[in-house]
C-alpha cells in the first residue's frame, strides 16, 4: 500500500519532472538566440567606442601631427604628461569640478527636493511644485553654448549684470573681474556649473521620493518627528539608490565637462580653469600635437574608468550589506 | 555578496565604460564630393556680405563667363571647421578642387610638408603672380619642408592685414589731444584720458588682442632681423632688449591705466564693442576691424593712424587660396585664383574695407579706404609687416594669451617672459 502509494506519488511526478526538463531545455534552446540581439548593439560599441578607444591608445604610444607619418616613442607621451605641470593642475580643477558638478548639486537638489516635495507640494499643491521643479530643471535642457553666452554678460567686468547690480545696491566694492582674476575665475565657473547641474538629481529625487511609502512619514510624524528628522531619517535613506546613480551620473558628466569652459574662459586666465579635456582639445587641434593629446584623453578615459568602477562597487557593497 | 549583483554591476561599468570613451571619439568630418570635368568645388569660409565674401562672388561670376559650361559650387565652410578637419578632409576623396585656407607653419606649411597641397610654383611664373605681390606678402605664400619665407609656392592671397590704431576723432577733439605723430605724443595722448577718468585703449585678454600690444611694443624696439630670428629661424631671445622692453611696459601701462585691469577676460568683440560703442577713444587692432566700423559706427567720427615712432607692425598678407594635391580640376583651379587678383575683383576688396594685395589706389573712390591702401603700399614697400607673434610654434597662441594675462594680472614680466621662453624652445622641438 505504502510501496503503491509511493509508486503512485513516483508516477505522479514523472511527468512532471519530465515536463520541467523539457521546460529547461526549451529554455535552453530559446536562449540561444539571445546573443543575436546584441549583435547591432556590439557592432556599434565596436564601431563607435572600442575601435576609436584602440585607435587613441595606439596614436598616444606615437608623435604624430594628425597628418603624415607616425614616429613611434612607446611611453614618451605618457613621461612627458607626467612632469607637465600645467596638466596636474588641469587635473586638480577637474576634482574641483567634481564638486561644483557632483557633490553640491546632489547635496542640494535633495534638500530641495525634499523641500519642493514635502513642504511646498503639500502646502500649495503638486502643481506649484511641479512648475518649479521644471523651471529649476531648465538650465538642462538649454543649450550650453547660449548659457556660456549669458553667464559671460552677467559676469562681464565692467558693464556685467551682476556687477552692475552689486554696484546698485551699494556693494560696488565687491564688483570684481569675475572670469579675468585666476583667484576667482574657476570658483565662478563652479557656481555656474551648480546652477546648470542642479535640475537632474532634483528631477531624480523627485520621482524617487515619490516612491517612499507615505505611511513612514506619517508614523514619523505621529512619534512627534521634525521634518529636519523626517528628511533624515526618512527621506535620506529610501532615496539612496537614487543618490548613487545621481552622484555617478554627474561624476561622469564633471570628468567630460568641456563646454563650459569652452565658451567661458578657455582655460584661462593663464590656465587657471584650465581642465584635461580642454587640454587634450588644445593638444589635438590647436598645437597638432595629437599623439599627446590622445595620451591625455586615455588617461583621462581610464581615471573615469576607475572612478566609476570604485563608485559602482561601494554601491553593490553597501545594497548586499542591506540585503543580508 | 548576491548573484544578482554580478550582471548589473557589469552592465553599469559597461554603460560607464561608453559614458566615459564617448568623449574621445566625438569627431566629426565633412565633405562633399569633388566632381570631375565642369562642375568647380570651392570652398571658404568668409561671411556673405564680408568685403572677401562680396569679392569672391564677383570673381565667380567672371569666371563662369570665362568658362561657359563650367560651374563653380560654392561650399561656405567655418574657420574652425576648416582648422580642424582640413588635413583629414584633403588626405581623403572629398577634397574640393580649390579652398581658401589659413596661412602659416602650423596650417598651410604643415599641409605643404605632408604633400597635401599642390605646388603653384609654375604657374606664379605662367600667370605672373609673383609680379602682383609685394615680398613681403609673399612670405606667408612660400614654404619649404613646412616652413614659411622661401622656397616654393603652395597659396595665394586676394588680401593682406596690417594692425593700426583706430581712434575716436569726436573724444580726441572734446579732450582737445593732437593725432599723436611720435611715441611721446602718444603716451601724453594716453596721461590726457586717464586724467579725465577715461581708460585710453581697449583690450581684450582672453583672445589676440592683448598679445598684439605686447608684440606692438616689442616691435617698436626690434628691427627685420629680429623678426627674422623670431618668426623664422627660431632663434627668439625673450630676454633681450625688445622683449624685456614690451613685457615691462605693458605691465607698466596696465599700472597707469593705459590698459585696464579688468579686460583680462574680455574678448576680441568686447574690445572691438567698447571702441564701436564711443567707450575707448583708441583700439590698436587690424585691419579686418575696418568694414565693420565703416558700415557700423554712425555717431561719432573716427580714423586711424599707423603705431607712431616704429617701423614694422603686425601684419601679414591675407589667407590663401590652396589647391588639394587631390583637386580633381587643378588648372580651372588656377584660372580661378588668376581671376581674384584681377582688377575688378581686388576693387570689391578695397572699396568694402579691406586690403587688397594688388589694387591701384589711384583707383579706389572711397577716401577712407584710399588711407588704409597707402598705409599699407607703404608698409609693404618697407618690408614692415612682421606678422603675428603666434606664429613661430604651433600651440604659442595660448602660451600668449596666458602670458598677456599674467602680465596684466601683475605677474613680474621676467618670469612672464621665462615661461614664454620655455614654450617657444618646446614648440621647436617638436
Amino acid at each position: 500500500m505504502t510501496v503503491a502509494a509511493a509508486a503512485g506519488r513516483a508516477e505522479a511526478a514523472a511527468p512532471d519532472r519530465a515536463a520541467r526538463d523539457a521546460r529547461r531545455r526549451r529554455g535552453r534552446r530559446t536562449g540561444r538566440g539571445y546573443p543575436l540581439f546584441l549583435v547591432p548593439g556590439a557592432i556599434l560599441f565596436l564601431a563607435v567606442i572600442a575601435v576609436p578607444f584602440g585607435m587613441n591608445v595606439w596614436i598616444s604610444f606615437n608623435r604624430w601631427q594628425g597628418v603624415g607619418p607616425m614616429t613611434w616613442i612607446g611611453l614618451g607621451n605618457y613621461r612627458r604628461l607626467l612632469a607637465d605641470s600645467v596638466f596636474w593642475s588641469s587635473f586638480w580643477h577637474n576634482v574641483l569640478l567634481i564638486v561644483a558638478m557632483a557633490v553640491v548639486p546632489t547635496v542640494l537638489g535633495l534638500v530641495v527636493a525634499a523641500a519642493l516635495f514635502d513642504y511646498l507640494g503639500k502646502k500649495f499643491g503638486p502643481r506649484t511644485a511641479s512648475v518649479l521643479r521644471a523651471c529649476i530643471y531648465l538650465p538642462q535642457v538649454m543649450p550650453l553654448a547660449v548659457m556660456g553666452v549669458v553667464w559671460g554678460w552677467i559676469l562681464a567686468p565692467d558693464d556685467g549684470v551682476l556687477n552692475s547690480a552689486l554696484r546698485d545696491v551699494g556693494l560696488g566694492s565687491l564688483a570684481h573681474d569675475w572670469l579675468g582674476d585666476p583667484r576667482t575665475a574657476l570658483y565662478s565657473i563652479m557656481a555656474v556649473l551648480v546652477w546648470i547641474q542642479i535640475g537632474f538629481p532634483l528631477v531624480v529625487f523627485m520621482a524617487g521620493l515619490q516612491r517612499i511609502d507615505p505611511t513612514l512619514y506619517e508614523a514619523a510624524e505621529l512619534d512627534g518627528a521634525s521634518w529636519a528628522r523626517r528628511f533624515w531619517h526618512v527621506t535620506v535613506p529610501q532615496i539612496r539608490p537614487e543618490f548613487y546613480v545621481v552622484l555617478l551620473m554627474c561624476t561622469i558628466a564633471a570628468l567630460k565637462a568641456f563646454a563650459p569652459i569652452y565658451v567661458l574662459t578657455r582655460g584661462g586666465p593663464s590656465y587657471s580653469t584650465d581642465i584635461p579635456s580642454y587640454f587634450s582639445y588644445q593638444n589635438f587641434f590647436e598645437k597638432t600635437q595629437v599623439g599627446y593629446g590622445a595620451a591625455t584623453a586615455t588617461v583621462l578615459a581610464l581615471i573615469t574608468l576607475v572612478i566609476t568602477a570604485v563608485f559602482v562597487t561601494v554601491q553593490f557593497r553597501r545594497r548586499d550589506d542591506e540585503e543580508v | 555578496m548576491l548573484a544578482t549583483g554580478r550582471p548589473r554591476r557589469t552592465t553599469l561599468i559597461m554603460a560607464a565604460l561608453v559614458a566615459a570613451t564617448t568623449t574621445l571619439t566625438a569627431c566629426n568630418s565633412s565633405g562633399s564630393g569633388s566632381a570631375a570635368g565642369k562642375v568647380l568645388t570651392l570652398w571658404h569660409y568668409e561671411a556673405a556680405d564680408s568685403a572677401m565674401g562680396l569679392a569672391w562672388s564677383q570673381a565667380v561670376k567672371d569666371f563662369e563667363a570665362a568658362h561657359p559650361g563650367v560651374t563653380v559650387k560654392v561650399e561656405t565652410k567655418t574657420f574652425e571647421q576648416l582648422q580642424k578637419t582640413a588635413a583629414m578632409v584633403l588626405n581623403s576623396s572629398n577634397a574640393p578642387d580649390i579652398l581658401e585656407y589659413n596661412k602659416g607653419n602650423v596650417t598651410a606649411g604643415l599641409l605643404s610638408k605632408q604633400g597635401l597641397l599642390t605646388d603653384l610654383t609654375p604657374e606664379v611664373t605662367q600667370y605672373g603672380w609673383d609680379k602682383k605681390l609685394s615680398s613681403n606678402v609673399a612670405v606667408t605664400s612660400r614654404y619649404s619642408n613646412g616652413v614659411m619665407g622661401s622656397g616654393d609656392w603652395y597659396g595665394i592671397p586676394n588680401y593682406a592685414e596690417y594692425a593700426m590704431v583706430y581712434y575716436n576723432v569726436d573724444l580726441f577733439n572734446k579732450y582737445h589731444v593732437p593725432v599723436p605723430k611720435t611715441f611721446a605724443d602718444f603716451t601724453a595722448a594716453m596721461d590726457t584720458f586717464v586724467r579725465n577718468g577715461i581708460t585710453p585703449l581697449a583690450d581684450a585678454g582672453a583672445e589676440y588682442p592683448a598679445q598684439q600690444y605686447l608684440y606692438d611694443l616689442a616691435l617698436s624696439k626690434a628691427d627685420p632681423a629680429w623678426v627674422t630670428d623670431y618668426q623664422i629661424k627660431g632663434k627668439a631671445d625673450f630676454h633681450d632688449a625688445a622683449w624685456s622692453y614690451a613685457a615691462t611696459t605693458l605691465a607698466d601701462w596696465v599700472r597707469k591705466g593705459y590698459i585696464a585691469k579688468n579686460s583680462v577676460s574680455l574678448k576680441a568683440t568686447d574690445m572691438g564693442n567698447a571702441f564701436e560703442s564711443g567707450k575707448s577713444p583708441m583700439m590698436v587692432s587690424g585691419s579686418w576691424w575696418y568694414g565693420t566700423f565703416e558700415s557700423e559706427i554712425k555717431n561719432f567720427a573716427w580714423g586711424t593712424f599707423l603705431w607712431p615712432g616704429s617701423s614694422l607692425v603686425p601684419g601679414s598678407g591675407g589667407n590663401l587660396w590652396v589647391v588639394p594635391s587631390k583637386s580633381g580640376n587643378k588648372q580651372l583651379a588656377y584660372d580661378f585664383i588668376n581671376i581674384t587678383l584681377q582688377k575688378d575683383v581686388q576693387d570689391v576688396i578695397a572699396n568694402k574695407g579691406a586690403v587688397p594685395v594688388a589694387a591701384n589706389p589711384a583707383d579706389v573712390t572711397d577716401p577712407k579706404a584710399k588711407e588704409l591702401i597707402q598705409n599699407y603700399d607703404t608698409l609693404a614697400a618697407s618690408g614692415g609687416l612682421a606678422y603675428y607673434p603666434d606664429w613661430p610654434v604651433p600651440g604659442f597662441y595660448d602660451t600668449l594669451t596666458a602670458a598677456t594675462q599674467d602680465l596684466i594680472n601683475g605677474k613680474d614680466p621676467n618670469s612672464v617672459l621665462g615661461s614664454l621662453q620655455t614654450a617657444y624652445q618646446q614648440g621647436l622641438n617638436q
